[in-house]
Parts: structure tokens; C-alpha cells; sequence
């Protein structure tokens, strides 16, 4: 039987799916996403659910409220499908040897996820090799009318089971991490070169200020979608309240933690109209000057490779609104990302499967 | 960030912050300054603004009714409720 976890993050009507948040505690939806439907359809069997941290924000699942988030279960089953909003699930599968495929934005559904950042998010696969990485998201993409933001079904199915172009050139870009990651994407551009494909250094430019760019349009699309969270309609409900705004505020206080109100407030300030062309306009632009970056560097190389974390494990005080430096040019761009031996590679959109041949040859993987 | 309109957000997002939570909250805002002091070191003349990554278009469905679930479906998350209906404070003397 293969059996595949969930995040907290992706609805299912058998268990309740409560975003790592004491807001969605019991929270039990009416109806699976698609994702789950077809995993379900193409005969897997979903074997549980996974923490992530409130909202799936944070750096590895450190708020979670409901408990420490642990990626071991992962090693009992074929894999899981983690939602990634902010570059979590990429550094998770880093630090732990493990795989995880970020799909191009648009080719994997997102009904039935609960919604942050919608612009950037995605559901990936976390998987402990490239080939059932491959199979899991194999079965999951395809165009849903349910969700609006797709891509046309033969453009879906192709990018991850369509003829892959072969990877002739690698573009490494530089930025600062340890000693450790460092060694990693050593033996990564080892291994690629041992394969005869061809490794070149590139300056991150505009792509090392994706991450500020990326932070104001998260927080911005996060705070409009938590908004819905009021008390009222499902959700917890404060026992500390006489009027209807005092249900309203003290429930939202009392549920969300410290990290997810310090974006809900940026990013309202960001959208603010004192705010909203110096910042939200500005980084939407940014957006675009990324995109083409990239757009320049793909005309010449295959594919890159960079960090997926800083360091290969955190302390108390790093921020996943810094450290997302490394995740966060994926996020806003939408370009699949394929986290491997703790680097992550990237590539053109619909490369989905390039990228996951690559990997293969980075984990010394055979077909 | 002045204090008054941190304030100000708190009240419009219908959040309340503790005196050491507003000082956490400061510390997050100064980081994001210098990320937008980072964004204003890059040429965005002539740059149009990119809201999404793909050309999306208004998604138009037929205009059919559909019941997808029953009123007591709907209900069971409710925190409250009270004869079918969902539960609040009275909000009118």
C-alpha cells in the first residue's frame, strides 16, 4: 500500500485539518481538496496528518501550536504533500535529507488548501527519494476547474511527465551560508560535474532581494485572508466577551500567536494607503524585475542551484522572514524548485521534471 | 512605527497586543524597514507592476444555483448556534 501524510494545511473530512493554529483547533472540513481526491482515486492511502507551523509561515513548524512539527513519519511512508507558503517544507527536507518538489506555480491545485498567500503558494511533495517524489506528484497535477489560477491540463501533465530537455549547464548562485551547506552544494556540483554537465557562478543580483519583495506581498495576501477568521462562522470562539466586537478581537487574540500577528500587521501597514505605493506597488514590481532576472539567466543556463537554508539546523532568534532569502525567488516567481542532499536546485517554469532528473543524478539515483 | 499607529493596525485587524508583544511587534516592523529600504535600491522604472505570475483571468461560471451542503452541515463548526442560525452578542439595544 502506499501511504502518504498530509499537512495540516490541505482540507480531508476524515480528520480535522487545523493549520497549526488554536483558531482551527477542531476544525473539520465539509469536503477533501483536490489533491487529496486523486490520491485517493489513484489508490493511496493517506496515513495521517503532519504539524506545520500557524499558517505555515515559520521556519520549520516552530509555532505550531498543536505541538513540535517532526518530519520523521516521513521516513515510515512513501511521502507527503506539504503546502508551501513560505520556503517551510523546503528547509525541512534540507536539514533532514530529504526530498521536496515545489512545483510550478499553477500546475498542482490549491482547492481545498487553506489559503495565506495565494500568489505564491503551492501543495509539494515531500518524499524520501527523487522516484516516489516523482510518482506522488505525477498523480497530483493536473488542471482543476475548482481552481481558477491553473494552467491548461497537457501544459500540467507535460512539465512533470512530458520528454525532460537534458541539463547541460548549471548556474551555482552565490550566497552566503555555513560551513555545512556550503559542503553540500560542493558534492552537489560534484556530482553534476562527474555527469559532464557544466557548472558556472553566478551573483544572486536582484534575486538575493526577492525575500524583502516576497515578505511584503505574504503578509499583505495574509492578512486579508486570516481576516475571515472572526469567531462567528467556525473556528474558536474566546468565552471572554459581551459585545460583538470584543468577540471578534479577543477571539482573534487569543488564538493567534505572536508571529502570525506581527505579519497580520504589516501586512495591513503595507496596504495601507499611506503605505500601499512605496511598498505593496513597489514589491509587485520587484516581482516582475525577479522574474525577468531569472527569465535572462535561463536563456543561458538549464538550470541553478542555490541554499535552501542558511545553516542546517536553528537556534532561538532566527527569523523565517530573513531565511527565507534562499526560498522565497521560487515563492514569487512561481518557478518549480526541488530541494536535494540539502541544496535546491531551480529551473525555467514547467521544468518540474528536469528539475527532479537532475536531483536524480544528485542523489546518485538510478531510473 | 509610532506606538499610535501600531494602535491604529490593532484596531482595524481586530487584534490586541500586550505591552512586551508591541515591543516584539516593533523590532518585526524595523526589520521589514530595511527590507523595504533593500526594495528601493532597485530600478523599477519603467517596470510594470506583476500581481501574478500567470495571466489569469476572471474565472466566469454558469450561473446555476447548486446546494452543495445542508444548513446543519454548515452549522458543525459553528461555536455557537441557536435554532439553525449562527449565534452573536446582541448588537442591537
Amino acid at each position: 500500500m502506499k501511504n502518504v501524510y498530509l499537512d495540516q494545511m490541505i482540507l480531508t473530512t476524515c480528520c480535522p485539518t487545523n493549520a497549526g493554529s488554536k483558531m482551527l483547533e477542531s476544525y473539520v472540513s465539509l469536503f477533501n481538496a483536490t489533491v487529496v481526491e486523486k490520491l485517493t482515486a489513484a489508490g493511496y492511502e493517506i496515513a495521517g496528518k503532519l504539524p506545520v507551523g500557524e499558517f505555515a509561515i515559520d521556519l520549520v513548524g516552530e509555532t505550531c501550536f498543536h505541538g513540535k512539527a517532526d518530519a520523521s513519519p516521513l521516513r515510515d511512508a512513501m511521502g507527503g504533500l506539504s503546502f508551501d507558503v513560505n520556503g517551510a517544507p523546503r528547509r525541512v527536507a534540507a536539514q533532514n535529507d530529504l526530498v521536496f518538489a515545489k512545483p510550478t506555480y499553477g500546475i498542482v491545485s490549491r482547492f481545498g488548501t487553506i489559503p495565506v498567500a495565494c500568489s505564491g503558494e503551492c501543495v509539494g511533495v515531500t518524499a524520501k527519494t527523487v522516484a516516489d517524489c516523482r510518482e506522488i506528484l505525477s498523480t497530483i497535477v493536473g488542471k482543476d476547474e475548482r481552481d481558477g489560477t491553473m494552467h491548461a491540463d497537457d501544459v500540467c501533465q507535460k512539465s512533470v511527465n512530458g520528454c525532460q530537455k537534458s541539463v547541460k549547464r548549471v548556474a551555482v548562485i552565490q550566497m552566503e551560508a555555513d560551513d555545512q551547506v556550503r559542503a553540500h552544494l560542493e558534492a552537489a556540483k560534484t556530482e553534476m560535474a562527474a555527469n559532464g554537465i557544466e557548472i558556472c557562478e553566478i551573483d544572486a543580483g536582484v534575486i538575493g532581494a526577492a525575500y524583502a519583495a516576497w515578505n511584503m506581498l505574504m503578509c499583505a495576501e495574509l492578512c486579508n485572508n486570516v481576516s475571515r477568521y472572526d469567531g462567528i462562522k467556525y473556528g474558536y470562539r474566546t468565552k471572554n466577551y459581551k459585545t460583538l466586537d470584543e468577540l471578534y478581537t479577543n477571539s482573534r487574540t487569543e488564538a493567534f500567536g505572536l508571529t502570525l500577528k506581527s505579519a497580520i500587521l504589516y501586512g495591513s501597514d503595507v496596504l495601507s494607503t499611506k503605505n500601499y505605493m512605496a511598498k505593496y506597488d513597489k514589491a509587485l514590481r520587484v516581482r516582475r524585475v525577479v522574474v525577468e532576472a531569472f527569465a535572462d539567466i535561463f536563456a543561458k543556463v538549464d538550470a541553478v542551484m542555490l541554499p535552501a537554508c542558511s545553516k542546517m539546523s536553528y537556534t532561538e532568534g532566527d527569523s523565517p522572514f530573513v531565511e527565507n532569502k534562499f526560498t522565497a525567488p521560487a515563492s514569487i516567481t512561481g518557478l518549480p524548485a526541488v530541494v536535494i542532499k540539502g541544496v535546491q536546485l531551480m529551473g525555467p517554469a514547467f521544468s518540474d521534471g528536469t528539475l527532479l532528473d537532475l536531483a536524480r543524478v544528485i542523489a546518485k539515483e538510478g531510473k | 512605527m509610532e506606538k499610535d499607529t501600531l494602535l491604529l493596525l490593532e484596531k482595524v485587524n481586530q487584534l490586541h497586543l500586550e505591552d512586551a508583544e508591541k515591543e516584539t511587534v516593533l523590532t518585526f516592523f524595523a526589520q521589514q524597514e530595511q527590507n523595504a529600504a533593500i526594495l528601493e535600491t532597485i530600478d523599477t522604472t519603467n517596470t510594470e507592476r506583476m500581481v501574478h505570475v500567470l495571466p489569469i483571468l476572471t474565472v466566469v461560471r454558469e450561473d446555476v444555483a447548486q446546494k452543495l451542503f445542508t444548513r446543519d452541515e454548515l452549522q458543525r463548526g459553528a461555536p455557537e448556534t441557536m435554532d439553525g442560525y449562527w449565534q452573536v452578542p446582541r448588537v442591537v439595544e
